[in-house]
Parts: C-alpha cells; structure tokens; sequence
C-alpha cells in the first residue's frame, strides 16, 4: 500500500510540478533561514551553559544612586575581596579577574598572550577542566601560570609545558613563572575567555592597590553555599557596604542621593552569571553581551518566515486540491476511507517537505559563510547534528507536515461525492480561511517593511548627523601594546612633520568611535567642588588636538606647548562648565587632585565623543598622567586615499614591529552602530524573503482564482468589458486584503520602533509617510505578482471559456 | 436483495420542497438486470446515488442484503458498499496519474488485500477483458470504449454482488456501446452479477430483464421483458 501510495504521490507532484517547484522553493528558502536563524538563537542560550556551577556563580557589582541618576559598575577595589571572603561564611568561592596583557618570551620564541589575574578559587568555580599538570590546586605559588592548550601548542608546540619556566613582561620589567597546568580550551561560547592565568598577587601595583578602597580596576565572582539564596545574600551584603564605604555614602547623601526602596544609596549586589551574556545594561561585562532583543528578532523573523512558507504551503495545497476533487471522489466510490485518503495525501505533503528540507539544508551550508559574516554569528551546520536540533527539527518537520497537509486534505474530503463526480464542485465560495492566512502573510510582511525604513532612517540618521568634530579627514592610529604611546606620537609627529597634505598631528587617551583595535576606554573622575559632587570624563591628549579633531574653543585656549604650566591646565566642554557653575570658569582651579588644583584654560563646544546612544557628557581634556593610545592625523581633503597610503607607510617605516591598524574617523563613528546595521539587514533580509515567499502564495491564489473565474470572465467580455477593468476587477480583491493586512502590521508596527528608537537618545520620528510608502510598497508588489494572472485571464479568448461549460 | 421504500428526496428553496425523488417504492431480486430509464430530471441519478450510498435519501427505508441502510453508520456503510457494490460511470471517472493496471488494483488496495493475490486478480480481470497489452498504458492514452472497459473491469474486480452503472455509453459511438452493453450481459448472466443501469437509449435498456420509467420522482411504468 505504501509503494502505491508513493507512487501516486511522485506522479501527482510531477503532474503539478510547477505548483510543487513554486512550494518547494517557497519552503526550502523558509528552512534555510530558519536552520541559521534558529541555530543562531540557540548559540546565544547556549552562552556560558558548560560550566557546571553556572547557576551558583554571581558576579558582583555596586549600585550608586545618585541624584539625578542610578549607575551601575562591575569594577571592585582589590580588598574588598578579602573582606568580604572573611566576614561571610555564605561564600563558598570568590575570585577577583583583572585583565593583563603581556609578551610571553620562551627560548627565542615571543608572543603576544592577554593575562587574567584571578584567585585561586577561579578554577574550582569556572568548568575549566585542567589536562595536564596539577589538577587539586594549580595556582598554589604565585609564581605558577595556567594556560589554555592553544597556548601551549603556540608556545611549546608538541613538548609538555608542565614543569616548564616561561618569562612574562606585562608590567615593564621581566619575570619568570612556572606552568603548572593546562586547560581544556573553553568553547566559542563561553563569556570568559583567557590566555594565562596568573595569581590576582602578581597584578601590576598589587600592594598599593590592596590598601586603597578607591582604585576599582577589577571584576569579582562568587560561588554561594548551595543553601543560600541570592536575594537574601544580597541583603546581608549591605551592612559590609555601609562600613567599608562610609565616606563614599556619606558623600553621595551630601549631593542629594536618592535611596533605593530600602533606603539604601550604595549598594552591592549580585548579577547571576547565568545572564552575563544578555545584560547589556552593567557595563564592564565579560565577553560581548547581546540585547536579548536582538536575538528575539531573529527568532521572532525566523518564526515569521516558517510561518509564511506554511501558510503558502497550505494555501498551494489548497489550491492544488480543488483539481484533485474528483480524484478523491472516485477513490471514495472505489472504497478508500478517511483515513486512507489521508494518509494519502499526508504522504504527498511528506514528500514535498523532504525535498524541502533537503534542499533548504543546502541552501543553508551555501549561505552560511555570508550569514556568519554579516551577522557575526557563530554557528556551523554540525550543531544541527546534536540530539536536541534533532529532536526539534523532526518534530518541527512532522508538526507542519500535519499542519500544511492535514487541512487541504480535509478541505477535499468535504467535497460531496456526487457533486464531485458531476463536476458541480466549481461553484465553491472563496474560502474564509485562505483570506485570513493571506493577510496574516501580507501582515508579516508590512511589519518587517516598515521595520526596515524606520530602521534604514535611523542609521541614516546617525551617520548624517554633524558630531561636533571634523570626522571625515582625520586618521585615527592605534598605538599597540608593543611601543609607547607618548614617545611614539612625538617620533610620529616628527615623522609627519613637513609633509603638505598633513594638517595637524596629536595624540588621545580614548579612540573616537570604535577602531579597528575594538577597544574603548571610559576614564571618569569623581572630586568634591565647592561642596559639590562633580563627575567628569576624562580624556588625556596631547598637543594640537582640538586643532586636529576641528573642535571649536568657545572660551579661553587650547594647550600650548609656550605654556610650561599646561601639563597641569585643562579644557573643558560646555556641559562640564555648566557643571561648574557655568560663567567665566576659564581661568578657576579645579580640585581634581588634592595636592595640585588645575587651571581651567579653555572651554570648547559640546560634541560627541561617544555614541549617539548616549547624551553628551562633562568631559575635561588633560595633557598628562594618560597614556597615548592613539595617534591621530589631521589630512587636507584632497587626495584622501594617496594620503592614508603615505601615512601608512611613514608608520611601517617608523615603527616596524607594530601593526598599522590605522582607520577613517568616519568609519569608526559608524562601526559604532555596527548592531543598528546587522539589525537592518535583518529586517531587510526577512523581508525580502518574507514578500517573496508571500508572493508566491499569492500567484498560486490568483492562478487558482482565475481558474473559478473562467467563465464570468468570458461572460463579461462578451458583455464588451475591456481589459483594463478586467484586470483591475480580478486584483481588487487581492489588494483589498494586503491593504487590511498592512493596517493590521502598522499600529504593532509603530510600537515595536518606537521602543526600539527609544535605546537612543538621539532618533528621528517616525512619520506617517514611512507608513504610507509600506502600503504602497506591499500594494505593489502584489498587484505585479497578481497581474500575471489576471492580465492572462483577461486575455484569453472568452469563446474557449464559455464552450466548455 | 435490495428494497427501497417510499424513499424520498428533496430540496428546501425558499418555501417550497423541490422533489427529486417522490414516495418511491422499488424491490430488486438477486441476479436482475434492471434499466433506469426517463427523461433529464426525473431523478434516475439520484437513484442509482441512493442504491449505490452515494447519496443519501430525505426520508423513507432501504435495506440491502437484508441490512437497513437507513440505519446503519458512515463506517458500516462504507464496509457494505465496498463488499457489494461496483461503479461504472459515463464519464469512465479513471483516475489519470494511474495506469490501467494500477487502476483497477485500486479497489483491491482498499480492501487490504494482500500483494500476491492482487496481482493475481488483476492479471485474471486483464486477461479476461483482453486488455492485458494496455496494462502499463494511462488513460489519457486510451479510446473511449477502451476506458469505459477498464471502468468495468475495476467496477468488477472486488467480485460485487450488484453493479451501478449510469449511462455506461453515453459517451461512447454506437459499436462501443453494444460492446459493452453484451459484456453487461454475459457478466449478468455468468457470474450472476445484478446490474442496475441508468440509459437513455431505448436499445440498450433491453438488454435488461426490467425496465423501470421514472417521471418526475415517480415511476411511471415497469416493463419485464
């Protein structure tokens, strides 16, 4: 019965096989997308679910309530860990990680390797599986070093590290350390990701900073008592804070602090690391955090797309069984029951989705390269291959097979036999439920539509928007580990120096924009002025910058080299001087450093050196005490391309050793909405195979319609209608019901933007016209898709419709 | 072997009943060959649609070897109609996607019956239809007495104890239709097959042993020949 049952089915498909090959590319696009989509979220959940403990780990941050505003900052004085571990008996295990970066010199070899300096409880919380080495306490003596067994291998190659000396420079002068164990390498998505670990002992200024309750420079994990419930840890933490930050709550409750519920305005609380890699709000997380949004978007589109292939599906089955009612009646005539015929056909709509999802795997490993690029994922088609994706995909698979299969099947039982066999069954009214899934299709469609322009309008936004700087002729150089920064600016500028196309040569704490190193720094100092409380960015420059950068001085100078006393001047911007007090601040002191008050020289205008995320805050600009990890070149506008060659090449001639990661200004401003970009191309990509996968629903709609509509058309032709009104008779219907679709898709629509444009403080408004061009958009496209059919049906000779009535 | 009695059947249009079959009464024994005849409307499909469950009467009873169809489930119903009974229709009513041969192993798929013996009845069915050299051929690639023969022969294959036929050469030239219209015959009168037939040709309905008219949902006349 089963061969039988192929066979037929096999000969149907053939037989329909324009309508089968329009479903199947329908559904196999649908399944590309969804197996990238969906393994896409999947890798995001996965985040950090190997370690074994994941759900006992927490992170600790501090809660500052300020006056005007809650910060939140993960950064921890090195004693508090102590402290902490002493007077709570709850913890089971904390580890302090500060980061490092160093050059590894072992034999004649030298590397480049980033440090993590933690305790020794680091390894006991964490799922890092020692292979080799000691594996009860490998960081027992300070001077013993885990590494990953990438390291190992790029270091000792196929030799056993342990036991092994290894000298390490990461704080000016060398010094030797012994590898006391591998790791197993941590997997793609794992959150913490290190090279070395070293004791949190060996940390740069360890000793001055163990007795400062100010410096706060590092993360801190702690592992609870299994009995111990966070929340209420979380409580009993606030006594410690209250003694060990006496001074900083009192200060804060002097600025007008606003408490929290508990009447608390310093607090420490717990982040589970369970949602380090969604919490995009705590600064200073590990590894890169994404919105939680971002990966419900993808999931979200993916569900859309499967749901429109489904809907198409159906309603190309649909259309296909209204020619095989007679089929079935015969079969009911020749003794087929419900079920045979169902099982049937569900064998027919098996078939047509195998194929799909043959193909659709397919598809997927073709455009998987581009998807991992452009959407900066991590996944590869042998996570499908794990026993979970199995289980989805083939429950996913037969539930939609039932779905999509089940309904026509159903649909053409309801036929009456007689009927059928007559050949009355013509007379059919178009179908309630076909309407319906045709506007939730079209509804998907407008909403990825709009998403797309608001989406669109807003980078554009971002991109035109003048920043207050001159971003379009300045290179910006990032120094690099391996020289000094302020000796490395004079040598360049000295370079530089005479050459016509260079304007202006300086040098910068903090990168503008996000550079092709990835780093960005935030320097922020606290100072008590005249009574108050004042917050500042710092930024440290050199010489030249505000010339180089085109920032405007509104009041008094920049640095200047004629000025000895200028390496303890600063600049401020406009927002800080309001700050201050606003008015003539130029020329006051600031107390930003007890010992030594610094002139205020200059106020410049407001710009904006961080994102457009975010407002322009009070910054000050300083000449010392910051390293240079920038080097930035002012160019004239001609012959920008020749120019960035030249100074390409002055810098590998200068510094031969250092990489040249030079970059635009500009394309660092807009690498910063590098997340705003992937999520347009998203929505653009969705939607694009949202329509399309639509639109071929739509022409096996009309194809079928105009079949039912043979005969009124050949009667109105008669009749003397022309073909334009034939044709607009036959669409209006179906734009009708896009038109209702695209009202239904705008109000959720604007809701979705306008909390999404809300994440910026800088954003345009959503206009009506937006709305207006995504109706148009998706009336048009479905007047073309729909005009295929009906301009055919309008051109048939009407004499062949009517004589085969 | 069949009894219908005062069977009616009609349609609601607006106040009035449109009756297509009207207090009709009809006995048919084991082994008749029975002709329908009438004029377009008077209710001979409905009929041969009732006697086959093809279709359901409003009202009235009918029994079929000594079962009340009246009375009995979809499920039972459908048991009954695939043990006893064979279509034959004008329009042949072939199922295109299947060869000849898979056409009348349809039925006997079925009736779950096994590979073996299937392939059994139908080389038997081929061989006495004479059509064993068009057994891989589709329909669309036969004449019409060609398909109307295959008709037959799968109307036959699950040995029924009665065969409908409407109009069976009403889309047949005249030497197509006496050719089927003897078979009807011989499968009558050999394998004791009852046959009930629906015609509008004078001629062909003698080759019955009854002649039933109907005129507007009555029958008018009966005629034994």
């Amino acid at each position: 019965m089963l061969k039988n049952y192929l066979k037929t089915a096999w000969r149907n498909l053939w037989k329909g096989r324009v309508f089968n090959i329009m479903n199947i590319i329908g559904l196999s696009v649908a399944v590309a997308c969804c197996i990238m989509l969906f393994l896409t979220v999947y890798y995001e959940f996965s985040y950090d679910k190997f370690h074994t403990n994941l759900d006992k780990i927490h992170q600790l941050y501090f809660t500052k309530n300020g006056a005007d505003k809650v910060e939140k900052s993960t950064s921890m004085p090195a004693p508090l860990t102590p402290a902490v571990k002493a007077e709570y008996q709850d913890i089971k295990y904390i580890t302090r990680m500060g980061n490092g970066g160093t050059i590894v010199r072992y034999g004649n070899k030298q590397i480049e390797e980033s440090i993590r300096f933690v305790d020794q409880d680091f390894l006991k919380m964490f799922t890092f599986p020692v292979v080799k080495g000691d594996n009860a306490s490998p960081l027992k003596d300070l001077n013993n070093v885990v590494i990953s067994e990438f390291v190992a291998t790029a270091i000792f190659g196929k030799t056993n590290p342990v036991g092994k000396s290894i000298e390490l420079n990461y704080s000016g002068e060398p010094r030797s350390f012994v590898v006391s164990a591998v790791v197993k390498d941590f997997p793609q998505n794992s959150s913490i990701n290190f090279d070395l670990l070293l004791r949190f002992e060996n940390a740069p200024e360890y000793q001055a900073n163990m007795k400062s309750w100010d410096h706060h420079d590092h993360n801190v994990f702690v592992q609870l008592n299994d009995n111990v419930k966070p929340a209420v840890f979380d409580a009993r933490l606030q006594s410690f804070v209250k003694k060990a930050f006496k001074t900083t709550i009192a200060d804060m409750k002097r600025d007008g602090a606003r408490p929290d519920a508990q009447g608390n305005v310093y607090t420490l609380n717990l982040l589970p690391f369970a949602y380090n890699h969604f919490d995009t709000e705590l600064v200073g997380l590990e590894g890169n955090s994404v919105n939680k949004t971002y990966v419900m978007a993808l999931l979200a589109i993916g569900i859309f797309i499967l749901v429109i292939a489904c809907i198409n599906f159906v309603n190309l089955s649909v259309a296909r069984a209204f020619t095989r009612a007679r089929e079935v009646g015969v079969r009911k005539t020749l003794g087929a029951n419900k079920w045979q015929l169902l099982s049937q056909f569900w064998i027919e709509t098996l078939l047509v989705c195998l194929f799909a999802l043959v193909l659709g795997i397919v598809i997927a490993n073709f455009a998987l390269p581009g998807f991992k690029a452009t959407f900066r994922s991590q996944i590869s088609m042998n996570m499908l291959l794990q026993p979970v994706q199995l289980a989805v995909i083939t429950g996913l698979f037969i539930l939609i097979t039932i779905i999509a299969g089940l309904y026509p099947a159903l649909l053409m039982m309801r036929y009456k036999t007689v009927m059928v066999l007559k050949g009355t069954v013509n007379t059919v009214k178009p179908g309630k439920v076909r309407n319906i899934l045709l506007v939730t299709q079209f509804s998907l469609s407008s909403l990825l539509i709009v998403c797309t322009l608001v989406t669109w309008q807003q980078i554009d936004y971002l991109k035109s928007k003048p920043l207050g700087y001159s971003k379009d002729e300045v290179v910006s150089i990032p120094v690099g580990n391996s020289v000094n920064g302020a000796r490395s600016l004079e040598l360049f500028r000295n370079q530089l120096n005479g050459e016509p196309d260079v304007v202006a040569v300086s040098g910068a704490y903090d990168n503008m924009g996000s550079g092709k190193d990835g780093s960005t720094r935030t320097s922020i100092i606290g100072f008590t002025y005249k009574g108050h409380d004042i917050h500042t960015n710092i930024q440290g420059v050199s010489y030249d910058y505000a010339k180089t950068m085109g920032i405007k001085l509104l009041e008094g100078r920049d640095f200047s080299r004629e000025f000895t006393t200028d390496s303890n001047a600063v600049v401020v911007n406009e927002k800080m001087a309001a700050q201050l007090g606003g008015k003539n601040v130029v020329g006051t002191y600031l107390p930003m450093d007890d010992k030594k008050p610094s002139l205020i020289v200059g106020v410049m205008k407001n710009f904006h050196f961080r994102s457009l995320r975010s407002e322009i805050e009070p910054l000050t600009l300083v000449l010392s005490g910051y390293e240079m990890n920038y080097i930035f070149v002012k160019v004239r506008p001609q012959n920008l391309s020749k120019t960035f060659s030249m100074i390409e090449r002055k810098w590998k001639q200068t510094f031969p050793n250092a990489d040249f990661q030079g970059s635009w200004v500009n394309e660092n401003t807009e690498r910063q909405y590098k997340a705003e970009q992937r999520l347009s191309t998203i929505f653009i990509s969705g939607a694009i195979i949202a329509i399309i996968i639509s639109c071929i629903g739509l022409l096996a709609i009309s194809f079928m319609i105009m079949v039912q509509r043979t005969k009124e058309i050949g009667i109105r032709k008669v009749l003397g209608a022309n073909i334009a009104g034939l044709v607009l008779l036959l669409s209006r219907d179906f734009l009708k019901l896009v038109l209702l679709a695209a009202l239904i898709a705008f109000p959720l629509a604007w809701w979705l933007m306008s909390k999404w444009l809300q994440s910026f403080v800088y954003r345009i408004d959503i206009e009506w016209w937006i709305f207006a061009l995504a109706a148009f958009i998706a009336v048009g496209i479905a007047f073309i898709t729909v005009s295929f059919q009906s301009i055919k049906a309008a051109l048939a000779n009407p004499v062949r419709s009517l004589r085969s009535e | 072997m069949l009894s219908l009695q005062h069977i009616s059947k009609y349609y609601q249009t607006g106040g009035n009943k449109a009756y297509v079959l009207n207090d009709l009464s009809l006995d048919i024994d084991q082994g008749e060959f029975v002709s329908i005849m009438g004029p377009s409307g008077s209710g001979k499909s409905t009929l041969l649609n009732i006697i086959g469950m093809l279709d359901e009467p409003t009202n009235g009873y009918h029994y079929f070897m000594e079962q009340p169809v009246h009375q009995l489930k979809e499920k039972q119903r459908s048991a009954l109609y695939k043990q006893y009974i064979g279509f034959v229709f004008q329009a042949y009513h072939l199922i295109d996607e299947l060869t000849v041969y898979e056409n009348i192993e349809t039925p006997l798929i079925y009736q779950n019956i096994k590979g073996a013996e299937r392939k059994a009845l139908v080389a038997d069915m081929l061989d006495r239809f004479n059509i064993v050299g068009k057994k891989d051929l589709f329909p669309a690639q036969l004449s019409g007495g060609q398909q109307q023969l295959v008709g037959i022969a799968r109307a036959l294959i699950g040995k029924p104890k009665l065969l409908l036929a409407d109009e069976p050469t009403g889309n047949l030239n005249s030497k197509q239709g006496e050719e089927i219209m003897e078979l009807f015959s011989k499968i009558n009168k050999e394998d004791g097959v009852t046959i009930i037939q629906v015609t509008h040709s004078e001629k062909n309905a003698e080759y019955g042993s009854r002649i039933i008219n109907l005129l507007d949902g009555r029958i008018e006349s009966t005629t034994t020949l």
